[in-house]
């Protein structure tokens, strides 16, 4: 016989014993807290000596533990499918839409999993652009808090029984002569839409209403009042000079955010150009968007009207249309100017704003018909069908369920009891009421049967974002659970004779799309080409001017006067939007990119107005309208319009998952319907402080200007078409030889010993500080690539959150070092001053900052083990298994990039976010370690992906080309802001970057020499016109 | 005498030589019935894939059977009666066409004859060659008497000292000595031997610390680790033996980081046909077909397949990322370089310790395969400038030894 080696005999009989001791690595609960919490050094029985006892168990153990190795297991596939091979990831074409993102994506799947949501390039709409809730959506499909299987009166059941019971009711309701209404919110989906008409083929006197929480029903309305077509133009913001917006923060929000922000950027970029877009946006909240303009103007929400009013009129007044009765309001005299820059712009400009007013948009119609726009900026031949909201249809469904003509509800992709309260009193009044929703939430725990619907990753479908412009949706994972598709659901209780959706979306496509082409001859390889590429895009009419037939005087007089008194807005925040995805603790751990609060929501109020009511930060306030009472904590908000304050919706859920219930308040109560739409900010509210108690708010931010420091280079255009490097002098600083720039001055590198030896690749990465408009996908993207751990609101309160890659967000100042002296300023004042914000308009500047692989590096020097170091490839290492946490490194960081693992969070009690759990852990990349407890992490440039894609160039025995390897970070950007690529590739973009005279390494003073460089902000400035 | 011993042994040799030529020109019907005819019939009555040959001499003539295994299915389809009926009751399994000499089939067949008589109907199944020899080391007898004989002298040889000391103290008339009871004989003991207890005491640690450390640095370290598999699998047999390359069944170790473990339908692609192995006949084969929920006998999968739980042999920690891909295709290391003669394992072990420092020590030595690599055609040179024309590249001087090539 051969020799056997065992690790004991346990191991030989594999006894349960010997498993457990295996696997636990203490096998007793220590009560160590009460040995170490102050309690028990006083009253509790825990002596020295039982201390020492636990002490020497733990060594003990700890070192038996040590000893053992487990016995680990490899389990093959009984029968490998061809596609997947372990350890090399797919990519699949996908299709992302909630009903209110829309966007085209790659799905990454390890092993049958999917791990990664990317952006797909050969989208015409999104153009590879994510955004933060895209990247965060592949963490809901891993919720444990959704439905395992259908439920009937809040009991699983099953679905052959249920599907009886459904359909028994149906027939019955329909016999009664009572209407089955199915909400749902917006559909993109072609496919889906006839699903519904053969469903209502079934059931005569089945409606469909179409809600959406955060509807855009006054855009459709209004371009059917203007053009007679009630559709949802495209925009162009890569074709306007000047784009002035009000209210719409169309960047982070606002109809198509990711297709805006690749548009946007599109015209924002200066490279190999010497002009780019103005941008002025009026409103009443600091957004995003705001935040990004060149010039920000405040107005308070009732005003808006008003003042859109007042822009049409000196549009027409020049261009000779006739006027519309306006109110005068505090922004005439910037309106004035706005007006001449948009006439001189003509045909180039654009309008857009938020308001949910019918009539509001057709007077920005009107502005936009005046300017040419259509045809250049606006496009209504290639609508949006993205949105199909129907407030009036809304309205008229709880009329319709109040006097019980309704007898059936199904709810779709929509949770009116969460966003609509009035809708759940009137739901009640149905007989028979069916959700879809994936878990019982606020909806559907009052619904007689819920039949949860696919996560997207697991289903098929198809998508129209613009008309003739196809996606489709497939499954990347086999359904995780005993659910199904709703659109199966659907036609199973329709008879249909097709119910399998995939063979109906194939009839459907072959029947409808397939026949828009030529190129393609045979079906199949039509419907493979498309699936891989996960579009189908047609060649549309090109966009043309539209005759405008509105009504502005009609429009103009309906439209709301401005008030006084408090006025509240309703506003969505970047990660959270709706709430839809209210449980993914990745989105409520992402920072709001203005007020960097996460894992709430607050009433913003300008520092101004707060001082006046007595509010600090934290102060809990009551807004009370109507019978509606909202309590939430106050945030202190520079650049809020005059006596206004915002909150964000989407928060308050109660009904989500352990993660999301309970987190901020619910915020829709406030949405009222005002001239047949929802309208999303609350006058006449009236306001209470409640309590003195202060209220924690966890911010990733607590300092907010620069000081009067360099870092975020600045300048305008007019200074920077004169001198590019201006607001980026080369930087000398003072030695006793005279003024030298840093390189000289280092303590790194001498004449004789140049640093690094850089031979093969240089690893650089570029972040345009133009292009960034601070959205936070990249947070987001880098999260759910480097395993990086959610850590919670407290842990966030102590500082510790543990994203790799932040967005700082700073203010401008009123106080500078050169106004300091004037205002006779001692130097502590006025340091205190600089670190005020302007409290009424800041100026914003954003900056992604991780680590920036510094090539003297100030972390490497310190570490006492070595842990960390550089790379011959301009990258900053990080062994965790060799750090033993000093944390030297991170205090010797002078860009604060560095996170320590104060926990171990994916297996501690404390931390309840479902991405611990067992499901939830799926989501982990496996190239990337989970780190432990008591370790130093940050960013690695993704060196898995550096190592990956140069892996793959040396087995094709060649050299990566430019481009191929990207981060998750530059992956995810909507705007292209982040460049990552070879400094030594003479052809590469990066390196092409680098020499462009705005780039700068950060804190260049230091001589770090990082492998990161920026380039200068560049705002479009009108002199003289700053707000 | 030495020229008549070189004389002998000249004439032996030549002996010997002849008897192989001899042994090579007669065709060894054993030899030739394992290498083609084994993996579907049995010499016995057993059906394999084909039916038992036993008694097939009695059946059918050797003019019939010669052409039927040069190329059987011509005589189906020339419409022979019996052949065709077998055909039908083997499943319509096609036998393979054989381009064996008419002495080889013969040889084959009395082969099969003799066996036929030899043996009565047992089933395929051998033990294991060395499963018998017992593990026949014994108690050590000897050791003891050779211990027993030593106590003995000593004891003797004390009691003699003793005597003759007594003796000694009684003729110079010297009193008798003290005798300590107890603890204090102990101490007097101590006190007497300070510098030998000192030097034992280094002795004894310097030899725990150096056991110590060997010891703690070979904690987690688990080279020679040989589980026992849920199948007897050997490597030596179908690597060794057969010379299946490792890439066959490993073929993702091309890749991805993976070399993955054959899925079944890599193992039926062989074992469809070979339903029983030279060593455990039967048995292990059927656990595939078990997993597989596989009935050999009807060529049916049934709806229950399992995959087998193998017990993983190279741990590597999760800490460090390893490619094969990265060694086999663009390193073009063979698989031996780290799993050791796997061709030579009836059961598979971890051969190399896997730690950091053997990594550490092979990317010190081993030479980069630039040539032909596109990839590093122009690092091949800037290095070349670097380190001389002719110093070897090994995997360390192009970063091969840094932290994030395998920990991030």
């Amino acid at each position: 016989m051969e020799k056997k080696y065992w690790k004991g005999v346990e191991e030989l009989r594999n006894e349960p014993e010997f498993v457990r001791l295996r696997d636990n690595e203490f096998f007793e609960n220590l009560p160590l807290d009460e040995v170490v919490s102050k309690k028990a050094s006083s009253d509790t029985s825990t002596s020295r000596r039982d201390f020492l006892k636990f002490l020497g168990f733990s060594v003990a153990a700890a070192s038996l533990a040590a000893c053992e190795a487990p016995v680990n297991k490899a389990i093959p596939y009984v029968i490998k499918p061809e596609e997947i091979t372990p350890g090399v990831p797919n990519y699949y074409a996908s299709t992302y839409f909630d009903g209110n993102d829309y966007c085209s994506i790659i799905v990454k799947t390890r092993e049958g999993r999917p791990i990664k949501i990317e952006g797909n390039e050969m989208s015409g709409v999104t153009k590879g652009g994510t955004n933060a809730r895209v990247q965060a959506s592949v963490l809901s499909l891993y919720d444990s808090a959704r439905l395992k299987g259908p439920l009937a009166n809040h009991k699983p059941a099953e679905w052959n029984t249920i599907d009886s019971e459904i359909k028994n009711k149906l027939g019955q309701v329909v016999a009664s002569g009572k209407k089955i209404a199915i909400v749902s919110s917006s559909i993109a989906s072609p496919t889906t839409k006839k699903v519904i008409a053969d469903f209502s083929a079934k059931y005569p006197g089945t409606q469909h209403v179409v809600y959406d929480a955060v509807s855009y029903y006054g855009l459709i309305k209004g371009n059917e009042l203007s053009f007679g077509k009630a559709a949802i133009p495209s925009y162009h913001f890569e074709n306007a000079d000047v784009i002035v917006s009000f209210g719409a923060d169309f960047l982070a929000n606002w109809l198509s955010p990711i297709e805006f922000a690749k548009q946007y950027a599109q015209n924002r970029k200066l490279r190999n150009k010497k002009n780019m877009s103005r941008h002025i946006q009026f409103e009443a909240n600091l957004t995003l968007t705001g935040s990004n303009a060149d010039n920000r103007y405040r107005v308070r929400a009732s005003s808006m009207g008003s003042v859109i009013a007042n822009l049409y009129n000196k549009i027409a007044g020049a261009t000779g249309g006739a006027v519309v009765s306006a109110t005068s309001t505090s922004v005439d005299k910037e309106i004035n100017a706005v007006a001449n820059e948009l006439i001189n712009a003509k045909g180039k400009a654009l309008v857009v704003a938020r308001s949910n007013d019918p009539n509001v948009q057709v007077l920005i119609n009107g502005i936009n018909s005046m300017l040419g726009s259509y045809g250049s900026t606006i496009d209504l031949n290639q609508p949006n069908m993205t949105r199909s909201s129907n407030d009036e249809g809304v309205g008229n469904l709880i009329t319709d369920l109040n006097n019980g003509a309704v007898g059936a509800v199904i709810l779709y992709n929509s949770n009116p009891v969460y966003t609509m309260p009035s809708f759940k009193d009137a739901m009640a009044k149905a007989g028979l009421k069916i959700s879809f929703a994936d878990r019982e939430d606020e909806s559907a725990s009052f619904c007689d049967y819920v039949c949860p619907d696919h996560h997207y990753l697991e289903s098929w479908n198809d998508a129209e974002p613009r008309k003739g412009m196809y996606s489709l949706t497939q499954p990347t994972i086999q359904p995780l659970f005993s659910t199904r598709q709703a659109q199966e659901s659907l036609l199973k209780w329709a008879d249909a004779p097709v119910a399998d959706y995939y063979t109906y979306l194939q009839d459907a496509w072959k029947g409808n799309t397939y026949t828009m082409q030529t190129g393609i001859s045979s079906y199949e390889a039509f419907w493979a080409k498309s699936l891989q590429d996960g579009v189908f895009e047609t060649a549309t009419a090109a966009a043309a001017a539209a005759s405008f037939i509105g009504n502005v005087q009609d429009a103009a007089s309906k439209i709301g006067k401005p008030s006084t008194g408090v006025e509240v807005i309703l506003y969505e925040k970047t990660g959270i939007a709706n709430g839809n995805q209210g449980n993914n603790p990745w989105l409520h751990e992402l920072p709001d990119p203005v007020s960097k609060v996460c894992w709430d929501n607050y009433f913003a109020v300008g520092p101004v107005y707060a001082e006046k009511m007595g509010y600090k930060q934290g102060t809990v306030i009551e807004v009370k309208m109507g019978n509606v009472s909202i309590k939430g904590p106050v945030l202190l908000q520079p650049g809020m319009a005059d006596e206004t304050m915002a909150i964000a919706l989407g928060y308050g859920r109660t009904k989500v998952g352990k993660a999301g219930d309970g987190v901020g308040v619910n915020a829709f109560p406030l949405v009222t319907m005002a001239n047949g739409a929802l309208k999303y900010f609350a006058a006449g509210v009236t306001v209470n402080k409640t309590v003195d108690d202060e209220y924690l708010l966890a911010s990733t931010q607590m300092h907010h200007t620069m000081m009067g420091r360099a870092i975020v280079k600045e300048t305008t255009l007019s200074e920077w078409n004169k001198n590019p490097r201006s607001g980026n002098p080369v930087l000398k600083i003072e030695t006793p030889y005279g003024k030298k720039e840093p390189k000289h001055v280092n303590l790194w590198a001498t004449e004789k010993n140049p640093g690094f030896p850089k031979e093969n690749h240089f690893w650089n990465m570029g972040i345009d500080l133009n292009s960034c408009i601070g959205c936070g996908a990249c947070v987001v993207a880098c999260t759910a690539e480097n395993n990086v751990p959610v850590v919670g609101k407290d842990e966030i309160m102590r500082s510790r959150e543990m994203h790799w890659i932040r967005i700082d967000r700073y203010y401008s100042s009123d106080t500078t070092k050169e106004n300091a002296q004037e205002k006779n300023l001692g130097k502590i004042s006025m340091y205190s001053e600089m670190e005020k914000p302007t409290a009424d308009n800041p100026e914003v500047v954003f900056q992604p900052l991780m680590c920036q692989h510094c090539n003297h590096a100030p972390c490497e020097t310190v570490c006492p083990v070595v842990a960390t170091t550089h790379s011959s490839e301009g990258m900053n290492m990080m062994a965790y298994n060799r750090c033993i946490g000093t944390r030297y490194c991170a205090n010797n960081c002078p860009y604060k990039v560095r996170r320590f693992n104060w926990f171990r969070y994916n297996e501690n009690e404390q931390f309840p976010f479902n991405q611990y759990d067992n499901l939830g852990k799926m989501v982990l990349n496996p190239d990337v370690v989970v780190r432990s407890r008591g370790v130093m992490e940050k960013c690695t440039m993704c060196i898995q992906r550096v190592q990956y894609g140069k892996l793959d160039a040396k087995k094709e025995g060649r050299r990566p080309k430019d481009g191929e390897i990207k981060t998750a970070c530059s992956q995810a950007c909507p705007t292209n802001a982040i460049t990552f690529g070879d400094f030594n590739n003479d052809q590469s973009e990066v390196h092409e970057l680098f020499n462009d005279p705005r780039s700068y390494h950060l804190l260049e003073e230091l001589d770090t020499q990082p492998s990161v460089f920026y380039q200068t902000k560049v705002r479009n400035k009108k002199a003289g016109k700053e707000a | 005498m030495i020229q008549r011993f070189t004389a002998k042994l000249l004439s032996l040799f030549l002996a010997f030589l002849l008897f192989a030529a001899f042994a090579q020109a007669q065709p060894n019907g054993e030899n030739l019935f394992n290498a083609n005819c084994k993996q579907c019939h049995a010499t016995s009555d057993a059906k394999v894939v084909g039916p038992g040959l036993k008694d097939i001499h009695k059946r059918r003539t050797e003019a019939w059977l010669i052409p039927w295994i040069h190329n059987s299915q011509a005589i189906i389809k020339s419409g022979d009666a019996y052949a065709v009926k077998l055909f039908e009751d083997n499943n319509k399994a096609v036998m393979p066409t054989f381009s064996l000499k008419d002495e080889e089939i013969k040889a084959i067949l009395a082969y099969v004859k003799a066996e036929g008589e030899k043996a009565p109907a047992v089933v395929t199944t051998t033990t294991a060659p060395g499963a018998e020899k017992a593990e026949d080391k014994g108690f050590p007898w000897g050791l003891l008497v050779l211990t027993a004989l030593l106590v003995i002298i000593f004891l003797a040889l004390n009691k003699a000292k003793k005597a003759l000391e007594k003796v000694v103290r009684e003729k110079e008339g010297l009193p008798e000595p003290i005798v300590l009871k107890g603890k204090a004989h102990y101490k007097h003991w101590i006190r007497e031997h300070k510098k030998l207890i000192a030097v034992l005491l280094v002795l004894f640690f310097v030899w725990s610390s150096w056991k110590g450390w060997y010891a703690l640095a070979a904690i987690g370290i688990t080279q020679d680790y040989q589980p026992d598999q849920p199948i007897k699998f050997s490597h030596q047999l179908h690597a060794g033996t057969n010379g299946i390359d490792c890439k066959y069944c490993h073929s993702s170790a091309e890749k991805g980081k993976s070399s993955g473990i054959p899925t079944l339908n890599v193992c039926m692609n062989c074992h469809k046909y070979v339903q029983s192995g030279p060593k455990y006949g039967k048995d292990e084969i059927a656990k595939i077909y078990k997993a597989l929920d596989y009935d050999p006998s009807t060529q049916k999968y049934g709806n229950n397949p399992k995959p087998i739980e193998w017990i993983r042999v190279h741990n590597l920690p999760d800490f460090a990322y390893f490619n094969h891909s990265q060694h086999v295709v663009v390193g073009k290391l063979d698989c031996q370089t780290c799993h050791g003669p796997v061709e030579e394992m009836e059961e598979m072990k971890q051969y190399s310790p896997l730690t950091m420092a053997w990594c550490v020590d092979c990317h010190r030595t081993t030479e980069v395969k630039m040539e032909g690599n596109g990839y590093y055609t122009q690092l091949h040179e800037d290095l070349k400038k670097k380190f001389g024309k002719d110093a070897k590249i090994t995997v360390d001087k192009i970063g091969g030894l840094e932290c994030a090539r395998c920990h991030y």
